[in-house]
């Protein structure tokens, strides 16, 4: 009985702060388990922050050296004492430099602040619909504003590309994430799966692809484009190779596991379809890591059955949140967080 | 008279589709949770009312705005209205137990008011804006905990709470539970007369019948497993009230929110520590109104079986467990925690 009574007056104690933190607008005090390791990982987290930046800060003033170094082994030249000067010579007196090897992205952990969310579809195009007449303009613009509330209440800065049922071409809306200067654009789409039976999730980047199925799709998601072929090709050409193509690789490989893993958990016959490359233009218009990510599946009846509830429409946005912030967590050196959410864990 | 005599606990379970209200004067009441508005100045001048709680407001509800607020377990976004309907279903319940809405009698209400744990976790804000002007402290909790508490189910406990909105899970051991410790099905009650609604159709495409009536079959007649007696209901079949056999539609709809049911318990469990596992298979307990289905207890016994078996208990008193242990949580807390808590 006294056991009773202490477990309820601490209970009691929890319960009021609880309270009082809501109130306040304070988050939730939460519980680690296993805590020191935490403590460990997040203080090896921050010491590869600072070595990171040192790093870097090297590796720049590293770049500056080749012409002292350059100047000081040509015969004649002055000595070390004199390497500034040797800096600031003119460019024409400098031998030409190798082009430097490509830079890890990983060297740079830039922090991801801004989330740009872009709910698919809007105005006349109203994307895929169900025989009950549902759109998915409807369902990507509640997930995207149900996204945009999780997403804030985690410290998140989020730009709407769109907050209601407008038009929007699809170069407006890597614009508008550009110009917000968004550091990774989502965008948010429910699929038509030609197998009805298939309740699938699937995520893609940027990328060429030669699959007919992912070809057809591409169309059909690009039809509002609002790009000539010329700039099509011009932005292809821009934008299929480099670290921003890692970077939104890793970034839909951690929200398409993050969105598996909550949704299977819901439904065991969700099928995880993947993480894909596929040339979306409304991937391509955008100058940050950018996905777009297939939540759910309006072919399939179960799935558009579930999506007229709320609470799955609020499951899927807080999937999308859990992925950014493990991807987050991965940009800012906590890859554990990462590797949890693509394992499922 | 003393400050301590103006003081009025009361516990509220706020629910997806009844409401109840447990108070220290005594008084217990409960309601289903539809608020409707009249519909227009006709519907108003008939109705005499300016809102409709309840059974009234589902009687009249092809003259209403009906409103069920906590639909799903969660007010709807965005909705003032649904945040309306919230406040309104608190009041009323207020009313109830002899609180003026206006004067409050002069006592002062603390209040702990139990809402679904997908509301809890979702939209806290808003359920806490909904209600914290209609009483002086307030104290919000997770359904499941409120049960918990008022059955003192506080360690090495698993609680299963389905209501007609969501099945909540909730193990329970020693401390307030964490996100780990919960789980949130969509599949309830509501999910079950959907299925029965498609199936009787299906069966009897001649019959009419609404979900409401639906409801009351089930409330009357779910099992899983055997059945005691067949399940027979009356609906009309081209206006003439006609009987319809509906039991193996109502087994087969109380046994579809199973599948789902057996494996989010299993999980949690499996993710208790090694050492209490035992104790909590041995400590399950069904709350809810739909946890009442006839033969559902000793079907989630069977299924520990797989995992070195267990005992799943009803709790008897399934309308106010809830409210009762939100009476019991506002009792037990002492004055300078209620203080922190003005709302």
């Amino acid at each position: 009985m006294a056991n009773v009574d202490r477990i309820k007056r601490q209970l009691l104690r929890d319960l009021v702060q609880q309270n009082v933190d809501l109130i306040h607008g304070r988050a939730p005090r939460r519980r680690r388990r296993g805590s020191p390791w935490r403590l460990m990982v997040r203080l090896a987290s921050l010491t590869f922050l600072s070595v990171a930046l040192f790093g870097s800060s090297r590796l720049i003033s590293t770049l500056g050296e080749p012409r002292a170094a350059g100047a000081a082994a040509t015969p004649g030249a002055p000595g070390p004492s004199s390497a500034g000067k040797a800096a600031a010579a003119p460019q024409a007196d400098r031998p030409p430099l190798a082009p430097p090897d490509p830079v890890d992205a990983a060297v740079f952990p830039l922090a991801v602040r801004k989330i740009a969310i872009d709910a698919g579809h809007g105005g006349g195009s109203t994307g895929t619909r169900t025989p009950d007449g549902l759109m998915e303009k409807d369902i990507t613009l509640d997930i995207a504003q149900r996204l945009q509330r999780v997403l804030l209440g985690q410290s998140f800065q989020v730009m709407m590309t769109r907050q209601g049922d407008g038009d929007l071409s699809l170069e407006q809306r890597g614009n508008l994430a550009n110009k917000a200067g968004a550091d990774i654009f989502v965008s948010i789409h429910v699929n038509w799966i030609e197998n009805r039976r298939s309740r699938g999730v699937e995520t893609y980047y940027l990328g060429p692809t030669d699959d007919p199925y992912l070809t057809r799709l591409a169309h059909s998601e690009n039809r509002d484009s609002g790009y000539s072929l010329a700039d099509m090709r011009h932005l292809l050409d821009r934008i299929y190779a480099g670290v921003r193509q890692d970077k939104s690789r890793r970034l839909a490989e951690t929200v398409q596991g993050a969105l598996f893993q909550s949704l299977g958990k819901l439904s065991p016959e969700v099928e995880n379809r993947g993480v894909k490359a596929a040339p979306f233009i409304v991937l391509l218009s955008t100058e940050m890591p950018a996905i777009l990510t297939e939540v759910s599946s309006f072919s399939n009846e179960e799935e558009a059955r579930l999506l007229t509830k709320p609470l799955y429409r609020q499951y899927i946005a807080e999937a999308l949140a859990k992925g950014i912030h493990a991807y987050a967590g991965v940009v800012e050196g906590a890859p554990e967080a990462a590797a949890a959410a693509e394992k499922g864990i | 008279m003393s400050e301590k005599k103006q003081v009025l606990h009361v516990g509220i379970d706020l629910g997806t589709s009844r409401s109840s209200i447990s108070s220290s004067n005594g008084q217990r009441h409960v309601v289903e949770s539809y608020v409707g508005w009249p519909l227009d100045m006709v519907a108003r001048k008939v109705l005499k009312k300016e809102v409709l709680i309840g059974r009234e407001a589902l009687e009249n509800r092809s003259m209403l705005d009906l409103h069920r607020p906590l639909e799903e377990g969660l007010i709807k976004d965005g909705s003032e209205k649904d945040e309306a309907a919230v406040r309104e279903l608190l009041w009323h319940l207020l009313s109830l137990v002899g609180v003026d809405r206006e004067s409050r009698n002069g006592v002062k209400v603390r209040a702990v008011v139990g809402v679904p744990a997908e509301a809890l976790r979702v939209n806290k804000q808003q359920v806490r804006k909904a209600l914290h002007d209609a009483v002086d402290s307030l104290m919000i909790v997770s359904e499941p905990f409120a049960v918990a508490y008022g059955l003192e189910a506080l360690l090495h406990t698993m609680i299963i709470d389905i209501g007609a909105g969501t099945t909540d899970f909730c193990v329970m051991n020693g401390r307030l539970p964490a996100e780990e410790d919960q789980r949130t099905l969509t599949q309830a009650g509501d999910f079950i007369d959907e299925q029965l609604m498609r199936l009787t159709r299906e069966r009897h495409p001649e019959a009419k019948f609404s979900i409401h009536m639906v409801r009351n079959w089930k409330e009357e007649g779910s099992f899983v497993g055997q059945p005691k007696n067949p399940v027979v209901v009356t609906a009309p079949v081209n206006g003439r009230p006609t009987q319809l056999d509906i039991t193996q539609e109502m087994r087969q709809a109380c046994e579809s929110i199973l599948p789902p049911l057996v494996e989010s318990m299993l999980d949690l469990l499996s993710r208790v520590q090694p050492e209490y596992q035992e104790k909590v298979r041995g400590n399950v307990v069904l709350s809810g109104g739909t946890g009442l289905i006839r033969g559902l207890g000793p079907r989630l016994e069977q299924e520990l079986t797989a995992v070195g078996g267990g005992k799943v208990r009803v709790v008897k008193d399934p309308i106010f467990v809830g409210s009762d242990g939100g009476l019991a949580i506002a009792a037990d807390a002492p004055d300078t925690d209620w203080e922190k808590l003005s709302a």
